[in-house]
């Protein structure tokens, strides 16, 4: 893997990020092509599609506000695995941390009346969500530590476990009618709208954005962040030259669960029509699988994490009015987001190919 | 098969590994290459064997030149090495290990391969159960499997590294029982690399013995021992070279004290082992790779468990504590792999700089750039603040390595510290190091490298099979009597 790059030598640092940039508008290209043939294949006009694309995301107030905010769990997510995979690990169980997260604030958030406090309600539902997330990311992070699990499939475990525990609560004790939901949460419970806004919340956007804040200056000017990149390239290294490798492999992940887990909440704590405004079975709804593709398409650089994760809400939006206007599925964003990934993650091995046969470092 | 190998040259960088090496093997005889460590035994036995090919130079079978492209090339031709770490498959059974490099076949034909893999060891006298686990055998039988496989596979040399390490004495018998059958009725040629003299006693016709890449001698057995250790060590050289102000072990002022330790090993256990390190003195720790010295100094280090036994560090016993609460009291260690497992690829000189001075939260960048560039100047390391440390030749990451030890040291382990580098950076190593012993540090390292061993020690102990035997002063026991207990014969 590349790890992210310190901040000790500048030049190579913006040649990186420039190199990274050329990928990704190349890949974007290539996607945009794709995008063309499909439609000309299926007999729409590409020019009156992409209009419709950008007026469905960008075209007013409210679906701009809606991008921003469906951006923020996955810009949360994203930036928590910023972490992990500089130390170099790969927390696939993020989902199941979100889903952890959503569950701790539901917990809070259930219990909310109309007369309590909005803000005291939103601080405990978010620092118990980053509780709940950071517990899973624990029990992912004791099993490879004390017990050679290896961090990959432990998540995919945990995530199978978290969602079926939503599954168990939202069937028992937290069901609601007939649905397998809990019930809506009254509005103190929600995040405050910014008025004549459309969907846009302050305290959301202020969240997501300090925490990647947070996590951008730990591994650009942190001890702890250093610990960590040196632990991403070897471990053993790192080690012997005094870093608590298996602490710091927990916290880490705690770190990562946290972040995560307010993820989750923000995930159901938006009115709508950002999110529904209660608990149900998929509300992590791949969010963190989603993330992970974000840090893999910045190539491990954090400095494009907060752009990408916009992209990738952008996107769904967009496709929705695609879907109303001319019947296009709107799947085939995913699909296409994902094509991207992949062309950009093999580009990328190129490149490091190219490197190591030129005999440079990689 | 004869085997011819004629001016066989091969270089790793500066270090000629195989100097101009000839010698033949012929058809049914045992013969043994002898040599210390990095001798070159091991780079010309796997040209042999088509590991790696060759610089220059020529090996002939049965009077046809070869070129192996790979061990499977060679092995079709004949030739079969027995790797010291055995070359097997763990999770699979024997049969299923047996079978696993024959097969042209999409489905191979099991139960011929199991008469074929029972007839191979009765004839060899081994007992093996084709239904075991490779994991569930000794290291003998998987010995003894590998040789089955290679021999249904054609071999007509056998080329066998170190193959009495870690095997019992019943199994070493068995092992040397077939191997005279082998060569004596079927006209295999067996050649044995090893450093055990009393190996080679019991077993091989002849010798050849390699020294600093080159051919010293040869002889045919049974040779005096003597005459043996002289070609593996060279002659005892008056010691004019020596440094001065060797310092007298006087009991006074223990900063590590061993009792009774005993270190698991993967094929050698160290066994109740007492040593008393003083301040201001180095110990060297001599012995063949992996008679047991490296899992002292990784036991001392807080790296292995010691299954019995104490540790003491000025006093205070350290048996339980941690490598990090170990080097919290004065104790650093630094591997062999310097890229490996000492400095992190990937990271620049100011990292490292961050990374091993633990003041505060966050890092201050240009503090430990001029940190970095001090450095640099002090320990004379060719390469910038920005350098990444992979960048570096090994000299310079070693110079990395030295300044990144912390300053007023208790004990300071070092693995190999010396490795691959020229005359003159390995002085200069020294003499950065023996600057720490001034200091009151206590050195122990090890090094594959007897003159350096004896040059720089204040007292030796020498390794073998586990046991260790202390040298109060080495600069009174010959080379000869260091090659006897390195070679494991008694006295």
């Amino acid at each position: 893997m590349t790890p992210l790059q310190g901040s000790a030598n500048t030049s190579q640092h913006s040649n990186r990020w420039l190199a990274q940039a050329l990928v990704l508008i190349v890949g974007l290209l290539i996607i945009v092509g794709g995008i063309v043939a499909v439609l000309l294949l299926s007999g729409k006009d590409p020019a009156s599609a992409l209009n419709l694309f950008l007026q469905g995301s960008l075209g007013d107030a409210t679906q701009r506000s809606l991008v921003v905010m469906r951006g923020l769990p996955i810009l949360l997510a994203a930036s928590g695995l910023l972490l992990t995979f500089s130390a170099g690990l790969w927390n696939i169980g993020i989902e199941g941390q979100m889903m952890f997260g959503a569950i701790f604030a539901t917990i809070i958030a259930r219990s909310v009346g109309n007369d309590t406090s909005g803000w005291i309600a939103l601080a405990l539902e978010l620092i118990l969500a980053a509780i709940g997330g950071a517990l899973w990311a624990l029990v992912a992070g004791v099993l490879k530590t004390k017990g050679r699990v290896n961090e990959i499939f432990g998540g995919v475990a945990l995530n199978f476990i978290a969602s079926n525990i939503a599954l168990y609560i939202l069937d028992g004790p937290w069901k609601y009618g007939a649905r397998q939901q809990t019930a809506p949460f009254n509005a103190p419970a929600l995040l405050p709208l910014v008025p004549d806004s459309g969907a846009l919340s302050l305290p959301g956007i202020v969240i997501a954005i300090a925490g990647f804040v947070l996590v951008y200056l730990i591994l650009k000017r942190s001890r702890w962040g250093l610990q960590l990149r040196a632990m991403g390239h070897s471990q053993r290294s790192a080690f012997l030259l005094g870093v608590r490798t298996e602490r710091n492999v927990l916290l880490a992940m705690m770190a990562c669960g946290a972040l995560g887990g307010i993820g989750g909440a923000l995930q159901i704590l938006s009115p709508d029509p950002v999110s529904k405004g209660y608990l149900f079975p998929d509300s992590s709804g791949g969010i963190g699988f989603l993330a992970l593709l974000v840090v893999l398409l910045a190539n491990y650089q954090a400095a494009w994490v907060p752009l990408i994760s916009l992209f990738f809400s952008l996107v769904p939006v967009g496709m929705l009015n695609l879907q109303t206007q001319i019947g296009l599925d709107p799947t085939l964003g995913r699909v296409f987001e994902e094509a991207l990934v992949f062309i950009v993650v093999l580009a990328n091995g190129a490149a490091a190919r190219a490197r190591h046969t030129m005999g440079e470092p990689d | 098969m004869d085997v011819q190998i004629s001016h066989i040259v091969k270089t790793f960088g500066k270090v000629r590994a195989n100097d101009d090496i000839s010698m033949t093997f012929q058809s049914g005889h045992i013969y043994a290459v002898l040599g210390e460590n990095g001798a070159g035994k091991s780079t010309l036995m796997k040209i042999l064997s088509g590991f790696q090919p060759p610089d220059s130079g020529q090996i002939v079978l049965d009077g046809q030149p070869v070129v192996f492209a790979s061990p499977a090339d060679a092995l079709r031709v004949g030739i079969g090495m027995l790797h010291q770490d055995v070359l097997d498959v763990p999770g699979m059974t024997v049969l299923d290990n047996f079978i696993l490099a024959r097969g042209t076949h999409l489905l191979p034909d099991r139960h011929r391969a199991r008469v074929e893999l029972s007839q191979q060891a009765d004839k060899l006298g081994f007992d093996l159960n084709p239904d075991a686990y490779v994991d569930s055998l000794t290291i003998g039988e998987r010995q003894q499997l590998e040789l089955v496989r290679l021999l249904s596979l054609g071999a007509k040399v056998l080329i066998l590294d170190e193959p009495t390490t870690g095997i019992s004495t019943d199994q070493k018998e068995v092992l040397f029982n077939s191997l005279r059958r082998l060569a004596h009725t079927e006209s295999v040629t067996v050649i044995l690399v090893s450093h055990k003299l009393e190996d080679v006693n019991a077993l091989c016709d002849s010798v050849v013995v390699l020294r600093q890449g080159q051919v010293t001698g040869s002889a045919d057995m049974p040779s005096p021992t003597a005459t043996l250790i002289e070609m593996m060590f060279g002659k005892d050289l008056p010691r004019s070279g020596q440094r001065p102000g060797k310092h007298a072990h006087k009991g006074l002022n223990t900063v590590l004290s061993v009792k009774a330790l005993s270190v698991p090993g993967r094929r050698v256990s160290l066994k109740d082992v007492y040593l008393d390190v003083e301040r201001g003195e180095v110990v060297g720790l001599a012995g063949l790779d992996g008679s047991g010295q490296r899992g002292l100094l990784r036991a001392c280090a807080g790296l292995e468990a010691p299954t019995a036994g104490w540790l003491y560090l000025e006093g205070r016993d350290v048996t339980h504590l941690n490598y990090h609460d170990r080097v919290g009291l004065g104790v650093a260690y630094t591997p062999a792999g310097r890229l490996e497992e000492g400095l992190v690829a990937g990271l620049t000189l100011t990292e490292h700089v961050a990374l091993v001075s633990d003041r505060g939260t966050w890092v201050h960048w240009n503090a430990a750039r001029h940190e970095a560039k001090d450095k640099i100047e002090h320990y004379s390391i060719r390469g910038t603040s920005e350098s990444r440390v992979e960048t570096l030749s090994g000299g310079n990451q070693q110079r990395a390595l030295m300044a990144l030890l912390p300053q007023n040291l208790k004990l300071l382990l070092l693995e190999s510290p010396t490795r691959g580098l020229d005359v003159e950076s390995a002085r200069w190593v020294w003499r950065q190091l023996l600057a720490r012993r001034e200091q009151g540090a206590a050195i122990i390292f090890i090094s594959p490298d007897l003159d350096e061993i004896i040059e720089y020690s204040d007292r030796v102990v020498v390794f073998f099979g586990g046991r260790a035997t202390l040298i109060d002063d080495p600069s009174k026991t010959s080379m000869a009597e260091l090659g006897r207990l390195i070679g494991g014969v008694q006295s």
